[in-house]
């Protein structure tokens, strides 16, 4: 008998990539990178197909096929997967203490820097009436 | 409004004239104000060198500090209306 192709665990593979990548497009909306919930339903969602997929081919080898490409699609999938966690729960929240940054009350230190145009630009300069916003950000790349 | 990076100015010309950012970019190429507001983020830039961590302030006319937002996160940035609320709160207890 001709084993059949074991769908499930290249579908589930292919969708773990694309919730991994899709990152990049989703991080783009607030909703989506403060916490990026819907990459990891994707992510979860290929695990469960690759899961199933697995299940087969050592649970049923003689009607399904994958029981090597399974395994190592499971294993890439796996990898990938614990990459992509350690980045989103542990290199995005490596953030310094900053305990010397100025509090709410405080005097704001001076500074004047150069703008975009090479004009020069004093704190004082910012402050009209309504106030200003300073923020810093990490550059642009 | 202003935004406050280690990225030099020409970088940061270009970068303001392809998204049409009208407020200033300053350039704080060698980090001394990063440091003295105390956000420096060590060798957190692409090629390692040191940049600013996220940071927001609202500063009012005299130049005090009227509200403050330390990300915990650096994916997690203030929102527009978050700051447009702090701001409207701020002033609305000074008056």
């Amino acid at each position: 008998m001709r084993r059949r192709w074991n769908v499930s665990l290249w579908l589930g593979f292919v969708v773990v990539l694309g919730g991994l990548f899709s990152y990049v497009y989703f991080a783009q909306f607030p909703m989506t990178r403060d916490f990026p919930w819907l990459n990891l339903l994707l992510i979860g969602v290929g695990l469960v197909l690759l899961a199933t997929g697995l299940f087969r081919a050592f649970g049923n080898p003689r009607l399904y096929r994958g029981k090597i490409s399974g395994s190592i699609l499971a294993v890439i999938s796996v990898c990938l997967v614990a990459f992509f966690c350690y980045e989103i729960f542990f290199v995005l929240r490596d953030v310094p203490a900053s305990a010397g940054a100025p509090r709410m009350g405080e005097n704001a230190p001076a500074f004047t820097l150069p703008d975009q145009n090479g004009k020069q630009i004093a704190l004082a300069d910012l402050l009209s009436p309504h106030g200003a916003i300073l923020m810093f950000y990490r550059g642009h790349w | 409004m202003v935004a406050i990076s280690v990225d030099p100015a020409a970088d940061s010309h270009r970068l303001a004239e392809r998204m049409h950012y009208t407020f200033p970019l300053l350039s704080d190429a060698d980090a001394a104000t990063i440091r003295r507001y105390d956000l420096l983020h060590p060798h957190a830039g692409p090629k390692h060198e040191d940049i600013s961590r996220p940071a927001e302030f609202y500063v009012d006319q005299n130049g005090i500090v009227r509200w403050v937002n330390l990300t915990e996160n650096i994916a997690v940035r203030a929102r527009p209306e978050q700051a447009l609320a702090a701001i409207d709160a701020a002033r609305h207890g000074a008056q």
